[in-house]
């Protein structure tokens, strides 16, 4: 096996001051950033309104007096009626990354994306990316922002970057040899097809490359998914976590520790509510991720619902940072979805499906409703090596799935064994849900 | 000792068409086929005069294929000569698992393809009572 330098566990920290920063501090620069922040809103069209008749608040608990801020909102109102300064300081726009419907757009002075840059950093410098590093960053670029947010932040720490983009998995690979790239940022979807490919075309993932580190994100992904492919490339994986609305990419990041994402309080402030209620739930439950800007100028947002659900982790963590961890997104509100009145989210049946060594890394989720009866149909691919011809194997193996999927989700599923190679493998975010009831 | 190709297809139409398509351009002679379905999918099991070069050229072309041992007999055309190696393999304790044949000369050969767990044991049975064991 080559060596492998991995700056695992170092103590080493982009900001130390802030990342270690005294709890009692860090809640002091909250509540001051949350008033700063309410007052920079106002200034906006939308919050001037909404916002009229908040007053300063003394304590956490005032903010439940201030009304959420939603998706819908985003959606609804004139992209400018959100801009908190005057237009020509704003230097840059993003849009999320949905393809139906209307988009939403995020504003960015120059100092925004600055902080933003020096926010990616940290996270890249606390999963061990140094100033000798290679990174190719496999996602794309323009109006998404896990491109140029990541570009930024690489760039802040000195690494050298391939601004590769997504796609084109020949090209990726000939630039991760030809330039011995040593970190990646990747959807896990395409780092598994990349596997894949890598091993079609003769080359190990594991020894053919220079590969240290991959981070991932854009999609939920299970804690499983992410063990096959360490195992599979024998490198450190990181999640990361942040969505176009809250900048981008670095919102929360993972530390070598890997459990659970550090939120950098310094700059959101988190609440977690009730996706229903709305109401703030205790620390520790799990409900929705609700995100106030703490820094922001070009445009501030307040208590937003990022429809992304998880829960704090109340125990501190090893690294020393005490900025609180969330555990890893277990989806978002929109992924999920409901089968014979049952909530399910893909994550859960991935979680199933990577237990199983006969079937490939690649699934398909398909709901449909046949005389007023809802069918939820996993299809997965065989491995080639492990059919050896009998068919009694593969009704064992099967109903084994059927069984285990049955127990985890409560309902039961049709299990479908396809040919390998037969699932559409997409480059940017997959199509794993495919619900035929609403055509 | 003979062989055999398995191969898993989706229950989907123009699946076999494709299998027979590629074996025709390799000029590939398809003996014999079966195939065990299980709803959404099945696997068909065929048998040919070159039974090596049928799995390269269908592993080539993407198909999920294995090859298998399994033990070819020649036997008479006529009535009641499998009874005669079912018999053989009952007083020998074997079990088979599946079966099939086919005719090769119209009332005078036919070969008969056994799946059973230990294919040498068998074969050594069946030429001990005088039967020639093919290899494909």
């Amino acid at each position: 096996m080559k060596q492998k330098q991995v700056h695992l566990f170092s103590s080493d920290f982009w900001e130390k001051e802030v990342e270690i920063i005294e709890r009692k501090i860090l809640e002091d620069i909250q509540l001051e950033g949350l008033n700063c922040s309410i007052e920079k809103a106002k200034k906006s069209e939308f919050y001037g309104e909404k916002l009229k008749n908040i007053k300063k608040i003394k304590n956490f608990e005032d903010i439940e007096k201030i009304p959420f801020t939603t998706k819908d909102e985003l959606l609804k109102h004139s992209p400018f009626s959100f801009i908190a300064t005057d237009l020509k300081n704003i230097v840059r726009v993003h849009s999320s990354s949905g393809t139906t419907g209307r988009s939403k757009y995020i504003f960015h002075t120059q100092k925004d994306i600055e902080i933003w840059a020096d926010l990616v950093a940290r996270c890249l410098y606390m999963v061990g990316m140094r100033k000798d590093d290679i990174f190719q960053n496999m996602m794309s670029y323009g109006l998404f922002t896990g491109g140029l947010g990541l570009h930024y932040g690489a760039e802040r720490i000195g690494a050298l970057v391939i601004p590769s983009g997504a796609g084109n998995t020949e090209k990726q690979i000939e630039l991760m040899r030809e330039l011995k790239t040593t970190v990646i940022h990747i959807t896990p979807s395409y780092l598994l097809y990349l596997a894949h490919y890598m091993e079609e075309i003769g080359l190990s993932p594991s020894n053919d490359f220079n590969l240290k580190i991959a981070i991932i994100g854009a999609e939920p992904h299970s804690e499983n998914t992410r063990k096959k492919l360490e195992n599979i490339f024998n490198i450190n994986i990181f999640n990361c976590y942040g969505l176009s609305e809250m900048n981008g990419p670095g919102v929360a990041f993972e530390c070598p520790y890997k459990e659970g994402l550090h939120l950098w309080e310094d700059n959101y402030y988190m609440e977690i509510v009730n996706p229903k209620t709305g109401k703030i739930l205790e620390e520790g439950e799990e409900g929705e991720l609700v995100l106030t800007t703490l820094k922001r100028e070009g445009m501030p947002l307040i208590r937003y619902r990022t429809g992304d659900l998880t829960k704090i982790i109340k125990e501190k963590c090893k690294c020393g940072r005490t900025h609180r961890r969330i555990q890893r997104i277990k989806g978002r509100a929109d992924d999920m979805f409901i089968v014979k009145g049952v909530n399910i989210f893909p994550s859960q049946i991935e979680t199933v499906i990577m237990e199983f060594p006969e079937v490939d890394k690649n699934y398909q989720i398909v709901i449909d409703r046949k005389e007023g009866l809802d069918i939820l149909t996993i299809q997965v691919e065989i491995k080639r090596e492990f059919f050896k011809g009998d068919i009694n194997e593969l009704r064992n193996l099967q109903e084994k799935i059927r069984e285990k999927l049955k127990e985890r989700i409560l309902v039961t599923p049709v299990v479908e064994l396809i040919e390998p190679g037969t699932l559409p493998t997409t480059t940017g975010k997959a199509k794993r849900v495919i619900d035929k009831r609403r055509l | 000792m003979g062989k055999q190709i398995s191969i898993f297809v989706e229950n989907k139409p123009g699946k076999i068409s494709k299998i027979t398509e590629v074996l025709g351009k390799a000029k590939i002679n398809l003996k014999a086929m079966t195939i065990a379905d299980s709803g959404s999918f099945g696997v068909i099991k065929i048998m040919t005069d070159n039974n090596q070069k049928a799995y390269d050229v269908l592993k080539e072309n993407n198909f999920l294929v294995s090859l298998q041992e399994v033990v070819v007999v020649e036997i008479p055309d006529k009535v009641g000569s499998f009874h005669k190696v079912a018999k053989i393999l009952e007083k020998n304790r074997v079990n088979i698992e599946d079966a099939y044949g086919f005719i090769t000369t119209e009332g005078v050969k036919a070969v008969l393809i056994l799946k059973v767990k230990d294919v040498k044991t068998v074969e050594k049975i069946l030429k001990e009572k005088g039967y020639k064991i093919i290899d494909f």
